[in-house]
């Protein structure tokens, strides 16, 4: 009864005449299909209203015990702080930092890490992160919870978030007073961003039993059991304006979508209504009122989308996820202008936030595993659930499927002289009922050619992917004295020209570009679906772009319409894909510029997303980079020898006459 | 009132200490405040009941000891118990070592008579731990051979001389349930095995509303007996009932703390039944001034170290009104103390990367300025299965051979794996034992039914010899008071340390599954069924006349109902001619052609 071998169906009968006739309009329709199913996300028909699954979260239901008494504790820190900022212009005042947790009568470690730099020369880097543990008195440290904070010098390029440390640390000191906490509290002071925290969590869960590779994070000191979830602070200043929460995680991994709602539910219990908390929170004065709900959705939707594709995580709570530790970052907005009335006006609410997530982690009898942990938010409190989004991804990807499926079934199509021939034969047979096989013209599939083509491409996204990575080719570039991104562009043109050559160095008839037609949707649909499966959004997303090449591309166009696929298969180019994406970003950062100075801009900036896209799947293990030169640039490879035959190449085989 | 209360008093405390000196029976309390350096409170109760049997006399006349416990003794040939229900964890590095070492959780292990075969240890270990689980009130009746080793050299015997001890090899049991939960459910039943109860004596400081209120405490119940080799009958029966708590003083509040602060209330003078009823206060420190001011201080020096005790006999004092210590802080400076770290101390983490295999690490350090041997014991349930083979000890990465490997590998739901290892500790070192395991799934009955934490793993325990006494404060084998330990040198010192226990999380099923699947699955087979049996029965046949027909010609066929003959002449059909096997063939068609 399978349709593939349903005998009812080929390309001789109604049916499947008519399905090849309209398969380019099949195509689009499921494409269409897709996206039309995607914007209706949008529509609070579709997607639900969140709520909390853990009943032991229970928010908000104790009182708030942290008093005016912390938030001015919080105040002197950042006085203090700001003074040793003074001295310390690029490091970490460890002294103070470990003096303070001292005093508040926390456990206090370091933890030292060396980044051995991958690409280039191979510098080295060394980073030092300070944490504190709370005892907890009602358990023996067999569970924990880090509240953590990225430190930034003074001379850092990153926006300044100095208010965080103050903040933890005077938090840190109101636990201490307490008695209640039943998991050990960590609180961990990052140094160097986002390696900081990896190199933590590394230490954490693998020690150093293990050859280190790019990273050597060493061992930990104190540790507190099973981790069950983390909050990452970014305080730019007391005098906030409103909260903004970061969720999306490495490869685009998401906490659990509990602890979000648990924010959110605190965040609007304890904040006041002139201090809005949300995700992709904007500023309240921008506001534009009376807009398109559904649109705004879809575009709050697509936003996120877009922040998750590229599975680089928005803070340091991303590089929880990985090790089943449900975080997320709560990052205060400073007003663009303080007055000094209102100075340190939010330090007590977001100590109230903070202690109420505690508190409610505090509860918790089990490992976060209730409610979504793949969801889109439609809005702070809508999200829509990985059964309702994941049809889409089908829907744009299937089309590929169905192609490969037609072009099988077209593959031995007649010519019309020969139906006639058929005809003949087939009122001589008319009173027959058995099954007559199909006269079949001589087809020539070129397996192993096909084969040969398919693992050329493959061996080249395989070089893509590793030879980034290899030691002894950066060393010898860094002695030629180019620089780790002039390297890797080095490379990336290098193998963008090899992938515009390395298909033609076998030659195909008309069956077997067929075939290889078919393998590449094949294959390039089944990647789609998976990628699609691990993160969402890059699935998605390459889906919108690359499924059209299902739907136009085809060996029956006539020169220019050719000419076109062709110009759309390059633009398909990863590399070239990547530009396009860096461009769009570009013009929208700076929407001042001219169209050329942005280009010129936007190609060191690809420049930079190439190396920072190698580095972090070396260091922190995002698959981005791995996935797309390995699976996607050798399918473009075929995809492009597919687009790039031309019928004098070879001519079409003889039809065998019967 | 106040004198018939008197009166009434003094008859029974006459009665009592006359009967006392007939039955050979002692009691007594004591209790060891130590302020710690980084400003927590350790208070340790000790409450110590000795029962002299002679010849002729049989456990089941009691007076102070507790029946239950002489019942204990009579019925399951249990030579020494030691019971012990924690919750906390004991900090080694800023506590120094306890009196007495417990696991976090519930902890129990027994030698058994030496007369007894294997088998009969087994079932009277079972039926031991079932009695105590009523006892106590605690879980202790889920110990069973899948969670009972039989450790082999990190234990040693407390009763009797060399000759009993090497019979005792084989006849002891350990377990522990590091899930169990400590509660007022397991004081009062405690409390209830001292003479006094808790409405006199210190045990009336023993309020659950303070003391589970604490950082740390573990009550514990100690037995042995202790017999003659020549005379068997000559025997004496040893209780130690325990009670170690830690208190914080942040919790407190402030600097300044006193026993009624404490817990609550001062002390209503002595056990009328006590034959001592003393407080101990480790003043060594010098850093509070206690009111009132002790009548005595001790100097005890133990293997090189000097500890400093104020002593209160608490029988000494006037009863007219709460008996309480305040201590008072000389300095109150905002200062962080300097802890020196004790000689040895152990740690045990998991390292794991996703749900497929993990590592158990037990972490040894060793500040001492010379090498330790030590006899770590692992304690690895039966749903941890591990490989002996990954099994490494590394100094600084560095591979070292361990001395001696007692391994007895586990069996599924059967009894856990027993890994027991002997290693030196070199000086000013650490040592990293660790072993690799897989993450396994149960059953779906095995799985805790209500939201659980994950499972557990019990604390590994390290045995070893310390030659001095930095930090030390327990009880040597042949004492039972803590003044016992006044000035007790010995060659070594044998010190227990116990390490956390550890939360795994299995790879848990969706349990909302079985009923998804039951739905797919009915789904499938509805859906499946038709063409399967379509397939089955009919035979397909296929004619094709090939004509070009629009799908809007077709459509408006469909709509207008009739066909015109030509129509139905060109129109390709499809004809299946079902030859089935049911009757109702009424399907059939006529093919055209």
């Amino acid at each position: 009864m399978g349709i593939l071998t349903d005998a009812s169906l080929n390309q001789r009968n109604h049916l499947g005449r008519n399905f090849l006739k309209h398969n380019r309009k099949i195509c689009a329709l499921f494409y269409l299909a897709g996206a039309v199913w995607f914007c209706c996300l949008g529509h609070s028909q579709f997607n639900h209203a969140t709520y909390l699954s853990e009943n032991a979260l229970s928010p908000g239901l104790v009182y708030s015990e942290i008093k005016v008494e912390s938030a001015r504790i919080a105040q002197n820190y950042l006085d203090e702080l700001n003074r040793e900022r003074e001295v310390y212009r690029s490091g970490i005042p460890y002294n103070w930092i470990m003096a303070k947790m001292q005093q508040i009568g926390l456990e206090v470690y370091t933890h030292n890490f060396t980044l051995h730099y991958p690409l280039g020369s191979g510098r080295e880097f060394h980073g030092e992160n300070i944490y504190g543990i709370l005892r907890a008195p009602r358990i023996g440290s067999t569970e924990g919870i880090v509240f953590s904070a990225p430190y930034r010098p003074p001379e850092s390029v990153h926006p300044d978030i100095t208010a965080s440390v103050p903040l933890l640390l005077a938090f840190a000191e109101f636990t201490r007073r307490k008695n209640y906490w039943a998991k050990d509290l960590i609180f961990l002071v990052t140094d160097r961003e986002q390696l900081g925290m990896h190199a933590w969590l590394e230490a954490y869960y693998k020690g150093d039993l293990e050859d280190a590779s790019a990273l050597d994070a060493g061992n930990l000191k104190g540790r507190a059991g099973a981790l069950q979830a983390a909050l990452n602070l970014e305080i730019q200043d007391f005098d906030a304006e409103y909260l903004n929460v970061k969720i999306e995680g490495l490869n685009g991994q998401l906490p659990n979508l509990d602890m979000f709602n648990l924010i959110q539910r605190i965040a609007a219990r304890e904040l006041p209504v002139r201090e809005p908390c949300g995700y992709k929170q904007t500023s309240p004065r921008k506001r534009a009122k009376n807009k398109n709900a559904v649109l705004e959705n879809v575009k709050a939707m697509l936003s996120m989308l877009l922040s998750q594709a590229n599975g680089v995580p928005t803070g340091n709570h991303g590089l929880f996820h990985r090790y089943r530790v449900e975080a997320l970052t709560l990052e205060a907005v400073k007003k663009p202008k303080s007055d000094y009335q209102s100075r340190g006006a939010a330090v007590l609410p977001l100590l109230k936030v903070i202690e109420g997530v505690s508190r409610s982690l505090n509860n918790l009898l089990e490992r976060f595993h209730q409610s979504y942990f793949f969801y889109i938010l439609v809005s702070n409190d809508r999200f829509v659930s990985i059964g309702d989004f994941i049809p889409c991804l089908l829907l744009m990807a299937g089309p590929l499927f169905i192609k490969a499926f037609f072009l099988w079934l077209g593959l031995n199509v007649e010519d019309p002289e020969m139906e006639k021939c058929d005809e003949d034969e087939k009122q001589a047979e008319s009173s027959q009922t058995e099954l007559k096989p199909i006269v079949k013209k001589e087809l020539d599939l070129q397996y192993s050619k096909v084969l040969r083509i398919f693992l050329i491409a493959h061996l080249i996204g395989f070089l893509a992917s590793v030879m980034p990575e290899n030691r002894g080719l950066n060393e010898v570039f860094a002695t030629l004295g180019l620089s780790s991104n002039q390297f890797i562009t080095g490379l990336a043109v290098v193998f963008s020209i090899v992938a515009l050559l390395a298909p033609h160095i076998v030659e195909l008839n008309y069956d077997g570009v067929e075939l290889l037609h078919i393998v590449t949707l094949l294959e390039l649909a089944s990647v789609l679906v998976v990628v699609g499966l691990l993160n969402f959004a890059l699935g998605f997303l390459l889906s919108i772009v690359i499924a059209p090449a299902a739907i136009l591309v085809d060996r029956n166009h006539n020169a220019s319409i050719k000419c076109l696929n062709r110009f759309y298969v390059i633009l398909l180019h990863p590399l070239i894909v990547s530009y396009g994406v860096v461009l769009i970003l570009t013009l929208n950062a700076f929407p001042e510029l001219g169209l050329l100075a942005v280009a010129q801009r936007a190609i060191g900036a690809t420049m930079d997303a190439l190396t920072y896209s190698v580095v972090d799947s070396i260091i922190y293990g995002n698959w981005v980079y791995n996935a797309v030169t390995i699976a996607f640039l050798s399918n473009w490879m075929m995809l492009w020898r597919v687009v790039c035959y031309t019928k004098t190449e070879e001519g079409r085989p003889k039809l065998k006459t019967s | 009132m106040d004198f018939k209360c008197a009166t009434a008093f003094y008859i029974l405390f006459w009665t009592a200490v006359i009967t006392s000196a007939n039955h050979n029976e002692e009691f007594h309390e004591e209790l060891y405040v130590k302020p710690l350096p980084n400003g927590q409170i350790n208070t340790f109760f000790q409450f110590t009941t000795r029962w002299k049997l002679e010849a002729g006399q049989n456990l089941d006349h009691t007076r102070l000891m507790p029946r239950t416990i002489a019942e204990i003794l009579n019925i399951f040939d249990v030579k020494e118990l030691h019971i012990s229900l924690t919750q906390g964890l004991w900090r080694y590095e800023t506590w120094g070592y306890p009196v007495v070492d417990s696991s976090p959780g519930a902890e129990m292990w027994a030698w058994f008579n030496g007369n007894l075969t294997r088998a009969q240890v087994d079932s009277q270990w079972k039926k031991l731990t079932s009695t105590l689980s009523g006892v106590l009130c605690a879980s202790l009746n889920f110990i069973d051979m899948t969670n009972t080793v039989e450790p082999k050299y990190g234990f040693r015997p407390q009763f009797g001389t060399s000759k009993t001890n090497s019979e005792a090899n084989g006849h002891i049991r350990y377990a522990t349930l590091p899930r169990e939960i400590v509660c007022t459910e397991n004081l009062t039943p405690w409390k209830k095995l001292l003479p006094c109860n808790s409405r006199i004596g210190f045990s009336s400081l023993l309020t659950s509303g303070h003391v589970h209120n604490t950082f740390y405490h573990s009550l514990a119940v100690h037995l042995r007996t202790l017999c003659d080799d020549e005379i068997k009958e000559n025997c004496i029966i040893e209780l130690r009932e325990t009670a170690n708590i830690v208190y914080d003083q942040k919790l407190l509040g402030g600097s300044d703390f006193s026993l009624r602060k404490m817990f609550g209330q001062g002390l209503n003078g002595a056990c009328s039944l006590a034959d001592t009823s003393i407080i101990y206060v480790d003043v060594t420190n010098d850093r509070y001034t206690l009111t009132p001011e002790p009548k005595e201080v001790i100097t005890s020096t133990r293997g090189g170290v000097t500890t400093l005790f104020a002593v209160y006999n608490v029988k000494e004092e006037s009863n007219d009104k709460l008996f309480n210590i305040a201590w008072v802080a000389k300095e109150r400076k905002n200062s962080v103390p300097i802890i020196s770290p004790p000689p040895l101390v152990a740690h045990r983490y998991i390292l794991n990367h996703g749900q497929e295999r993990g590592k158990v690490v037990t972490e040894i350090t060793n500040s001492h300025w010379g090498p330790l041997n030590v006899v770590v014991q692992e304690n690895i349930p039966w749903y941890v299965p591990v490989y002996l083979h990954t099994l490494t000890a590394t100094v600084n990465k560095e591979r070292i051979t361990p001395k001696l490997v007692h391994y007895i590998p586990g069996e599924q739901r059967e009894r856990p794996y027993h890994l027991e290892v002997a290693l030196t500790v070199p000086a000013k070192s650490v040592v990293r034992l660790s072993i690799d395991f897989d993450f396994i799934f149960l059953k779906w009955l095995e799985y805790p039914p209500d939201a659980n934490h994950g499972h557990y793993l019990g604390s590994a325990v390290i045995s070893t010899v310390l030659p001095n006494t930095k930090n030390y404060t327990g009880i040597p084998v042949d004492g039972y008071l803590f003044a016992h330990s006044f000035n007790a040198s010995r060659p070594g010192y044998f010190l227990q340390i116990r390490t956390e226990s550890l939360i795994l999380t299995l790879p848990t099923p969706d349990f909302s599954m079985p009923y998804n699947v039951i739905c797919l699955a009915c789904t499938v087979v509805a859906l499946a069924f038709g063409p399967i049996h379509s397939v089955a029965t009919k035979k397909i046949v296929i004619e094709s006349r090939e004509t070009s027909h629009s799908i809007l010609s077709k459509l408006k066929r469909k709509l207008f109902g009739k066909k015109t003959k030509e129509e139905d002449v060109a129109e390709e059909k499809e004809v299946a001619e079902e030859k089935t096997e049911d009757a109702g063939t009424d399907l059939e068609k006529e093919s055209e052609c």
